[in-house]
């Protein structure tokens, strides 16, 4: 009987042609499946509740009370506060995307991925959407109670851009995981390493706890390639309308438009480089390498 | 056993011959060939020097067929179905899987194919068995409760009924091969790639494993599998057709009784007799043979009188002519068995050939 | 006697049953084969350039931020609060290398490398091996620590007179509180033992956490009593005390001040260096005796549930 009879194909060369229904919904049924480890497992062993929630308000907290050593104004507070919960996504990045290939190589995952159908992509957005459990419920509860117990005092007058400007954020971030997903791959060791210098230096750099505005043409610079700067930027000035910043970033409209630029350009170039780490890894016989 | 059996329709939505990605083209009648490669070459630059791991391999696998390599550690077994399964690129040369080139195309391959290697340690372990097989079958797009029902079905076919909900990390090296090789069978591919899939397995979940490719081969006709192994009864056991491979070079190809043949010019049997009249001298004298000679005793009751007698002919034609004259010696023949030389046998004379020669 | 080579019983005398109750003076060498093979880990993966990087950008980075965060306030200048900071956060670096230690060589063993349970059923100590190969990633914070020091020395003001550092107080304190820190790291060691592999971060957040009742990078006396009582038994808080008061001999202190709880029940207005080390050994006491109690049991819990050769990825 034919194909079109029984929906059967007849021959591998038919079974092997797609159609772009049949690719697109492989690759959202891989990104469900990829999460589900992730969201099973943060349920079965809930050591994390305590290292990444509780104590990461502990180390907000030390930046607020840095804050009040110096006697800052109270929106200083609310700078921190934010810093730390948007600082949550950005780990979720580096350790739960990035990094993650690397260590799916490590234990012989890698190579069962790449002899499947899907896209890596999904597989990476797969990991991110697991990891955001952990992430999400991280950047609430520092939002929710550093600001209540420190008497923080938001002023948002568009929540529908400040909304918005958070969800870019998060697209922006993960297409930057992507990439660095690639290169981690590809270095191996070094890069896991990398995950390091991704975190203090990105912090000073981002503005994590102050205006980026401070730092010059460094924090220019930071505005332009790093979503976290960005986003955090316009999300400070979006969440305190009525507070004095220090004047030398763009309006938040602006940075949004920044931000869906750096979400084009960065899922643009993650699939490439993604595809060419591929190509590279196939070609020196390194998706099977685990010692490197 | 109906799970065996294709179950395309529950994979994949109902399809019309012009629903496809632009810019394809099929081919109008289907090639034969599953595997096919031509001059493939493989070298890894490695320190301090580089190593050739495939050195000109040419390969051709019918659509249906039940292949085996067959080779010692660092053959290049490994190496040539990464390639195939395009995990790694050639240095040179082409192979193509049902007329798609591993090299360019492939996404395709991927869709058609499964692998399963032995000793694989992947796997989430802080997931069950079902759960772990779930989230491939997602990574094959199956729809998710089709996932769910073809995860059980392929659990109670393995045997694994009993620890489906067990985490993968408690699960024994068998239990975890025989996952791994459900895992191999979500997509039902049309070509399976078995990396010496009993590896590190006891006899018994070894067996198990071969009985379970068996069933799957069998039951639906056209599927096709490699297998690389350097267990030679395995290959004897189950491959029709098999190439044996050394330091990256393929030696020989054939069936087992062909690969034998070229090692044995002649036909040897072994003979239990009840009584022999002039003793094996007297079997030396009939036409083809070449030699006949006592033999040690099959370790049967002492009072049982036999008389055990190792026949070399010079072909199986011979073995008339012995029967015609044990008869004319008043001789019952009680056992009669042929020995025949084992693929171990077969590669040792290849590899030595082949190893003199390199020497020289 | 036919002899076959390499199977005959070696010429250091072979099996010996007796072997085991023998002293354990072997210990020593298989703790220094643990440092060695630390550090290898930790040194081959890239070339010394970029290892450096490694070693001053993290550390660096976590001092601008304070400083940075002090200047937009204090409207620039190097204050006495800006050394505080400084070296505070320097010595934080050591911190978290040092926390994360034992953590990340129990993870890379058992999911990586899967070699944790060969040393496990090895002879040597496990505890000292697990130290031993920390102790490059200890040198790693140690090197980005005395970089940051320098530069902070150099470029951001910090007035350290090399006159004036009381090195009896420093060499005592320095011996102490990486004393502590692996003690501390033990404990995360021991909690490594039994999550998933995704507790990479777990030293981060510990060191995070610490951060903020340790006096790093303010004094103790902003925080509330409860809280500085907190942080006045920890042994970090003693040995960045300690730490100051040697290289800044009446400069500000992390315990006492106005306010703080130290000047409330003492009556001084900071501690002196006979009761900084006298604290920081009592309370070091106290974790180190802690960590190795909560070792143990993690140690015997992973025994009885198998998870010493797990692998937990998800």
């Amino acid at each position: 009987m034919s194909v079109v009879e029984t929906g059967r194909p007849t021959t591998p060369q038919e079974d092997a042609d797609w159609s772009t229904s049949q690719v697109v919904l492989t690759n959202l049924r891989a990104i469900g499946g990829r999460a589900y480890p992730r969201i099973t497992g943060l349920m079965r062993e809930k050591s994390w509740v305590f290292f990444e929630i509780l104590l990461p308000l502990l180390a907000t907290s030390a930046f607020v009370f840095v804050y009040r050593a110096l006697q800052a104004p109270a929106q200083y507070i609310g700078f921190v506060v934010i810093g730390g919960a948007m600082v949550a996504f950005w780990l979720n990045v580096i350790w739960m995307m990035a990094s993650q290939l690397w260590w799916e190589k490590s234990q012989g995952n890698l190579e069962l991925y790449f002899a499947a159908p899907m896209s890596i992509m999904s597989v990476l957005f797969g990991m991110a959407v697991g990891g955001m459990v952990m992430s999400s419920s991280r950047a609430v509860v520092v939002l929710a109670v550093a600001s209540v117990v420190y008497d923080v005092q938001f002023a948002v007058d568009q929540w529908a851009l400040l909304l918005a400007v958070f969800f870019l954020t998060l697209a922006a971030l993960y297409g930057l995981g992507m990439m660095l997903a690639s290169l981690f791959v590809m270095w191996g060791r070094e890069a896991f390493h990398l995950t390091q210098l991704l975190t203090e230096p990105i912090y000073f750099v981002s503005g994590l706890n102050f205006p980026v505005a401070r730092l010059g043409i460094l924090g220019s610079l930071a505005l332009g390639t790093i979503p976290l700067a960005v986003g955090l930027d316009a999300m400070r000035q979006l969440a305190f309308a009525t507070a004095a910043f220090p004047v030398g970033t763009p309006e938040p409209a602006v940075e949004a438009l920044i931000l869906v630029a750096m979400t084009i350009a960065f899922l643009g170039a993650s699939r490439l480089m993604l595809a060419t780490m591929e190509r590279l890894a196939r070609k020196e016989g390194r998706l099977s390498v685990r010692w490197q | 056993m109906t799970l065996f059996h294709g179950v395309k329709n529950a994979c994949y939505p109902a399809k019309l011959l012009n629903d496809r990605l632009p810019g394809i083209s099929m081919p109008t009648t289907p090639v034969a060939s599953a595997i096919e490669a031509r001059g493939l070459r493989r070298i890894y630059k490695v320190k301090p020097a580089p190593v050739v791991a495939l050195d000109g391999v040419d390969l051709d696998v019918a659509s249906g067929e039940f292949f085996g390599l067959l080779g010692p550690n660092g053959a290049g077994k490994t190496t040539l179905i990464k390639i195939l399964t395009t995990l790694l690129l050639p240095s040179e040369g082409t192979a193509r899987i049902f007329g798609f080139d591993v090299a360019r195309e492939e996404k395709r391959i991927r869709r058609i194919m499964n692998m399963v290697a032995g000793g694989e340690q992947s796997g989430y372990g802080i997931l069950t068995v079902r759960e772990q097989l779930w989230m491939f079958s997602q990574f094959y797009g199956l729809p998710r409760a089709d996932g769910w029902r073809r995860v059980d079905e392929l659990i109670d076919a393995v045997g694994m009924g009993d620890e489906r909900l067990q985490r993968v990390s408690t699960l024994s090296t068998g239990q975890r091969q025989k996952m791994n090789f459900a895992r191999g069978l979500l997509n039902d591919p049309w070509i399976l790639f078995l990396d010496e899939p009993t590896l590190g397995l006891d006899v018994a979940a070894a067996r198990q494993v071969r009985e379970l490719v068996t069933a799957w081969k069998a039951a639906v006709p056209g599927r096709t599998v490699l297998l690389t192994t350097h267990y030679m009864a395995e290959a004897d056991e189950l491959c029709e057709r098999i190439a044996i491979v050394d330091r990256g070079r393929i030696l020989a190809i054939g069936t087992p009784a062909e690969l034998k043949k070229r090692v044995q010019r002649e036909s040897i049997f072994r003979l239990e007799l009840d009584r022999l009249e002039g003793g094996p001298a007297a079997l030396a004298r009939v036409p083809g043979v070449v030699s006949a000679a006592p033999t040690a005793g099959d370790g049967g009751p002492v009072d049982r009188q036999t008389v055990a007698v190792n026949l070399v002919l010079v072909d199986d034609g011979a073995l008339g002519g012995v029967v015609g004259a044990l008869g004319d010696l008043g001789s019952h023949i009680l056992a009669l068995r042929k020995s025949e030389p084992s693929l171990e046998d077969v590669f040792v004379e290849l590899v030595g050939r082949g190893f003199e020669a390199e020497v020289a | 006697m036919t002899t076959t080579g390499g199977l005959d019983a070696p010429a250091w005398g072979g099996f010996d049953p007796a072997r085991a109750e023998r002293d354990r003076s072997g210990r020593w060498p298989a703790f220094l084969t643990s440092v060695r093979l630390g550090w290898q880990v930790e040194a081959n993966w890239t070339d010394p350039f970029l290892f450096f990087i490694y070693s001053v950008a993290k550390p660096l980075s976590a001092t601008l931020i304070l400083v940075v965060m002090i200047d937009i306030i204090s409207g620039g200048g190097a204050g006495p609060y800006r050394a505080f900071v400084v070296v505070g956060t320097a010595l934080w670096s050591i911190v978290l290398s040092g926390l994360s230690g034992l953590a990340w060589t129990i993870l890379d063993d058992r999911e990586r490398y899967r070699m944790l349970k060969y040393v496990y059923v090895s002879p040597s100590d496990f505890l000292m091996h697990l130290v031993g190969r920390s102790i490059a990633r200890l040198a790693v914070g140690v090197m980005g620590a005395i970089i940051t020091i320098i530069i902070g020395v150099l470029l951001l003001g910090v007035p350290i007179s090399l006159e004036k550092v009381d090195v009896p107080l420093l060499l005592a304190d320095i011996v102490g509180g990486l004393w502590v820190i692996l003690a501390i790291g033990t404990v995360l060691g021991a909690v490594s033992l039994q999550t998933r592999q995704e507790s990479w971060q777990y030293p981060e957040a510990m060191a995070g956490a610490l951060f903020l009742i340790s006096g790093a990078v303010f004094p103790l006396s902003v925080l509330p009593a409860p809280m500085q009582a907190v942080g006045l038994a920890g042994p970090l808080t003693w040995w960045i005390e300690g730490f100051r008061h040697a290289v800044f001999p009446g400069g500000p202190s992390g315990v006492g001040g106005p306010g703080s709880v130290w000047e409330g029940v003492t009556g001084t207005a900071a501690p002196d260096p006979a009761i900084i080390v006298g604290a920081l050994l009592a309370t070091g006491a106290l974790v180190t005796l802690a960590a190795i109690g909560v070792f143990r049991v993690s140690e015997r819990r992973a025994k009885e549930r198998g998870l010493l050769d797990q692998t937990t990825g998800s």
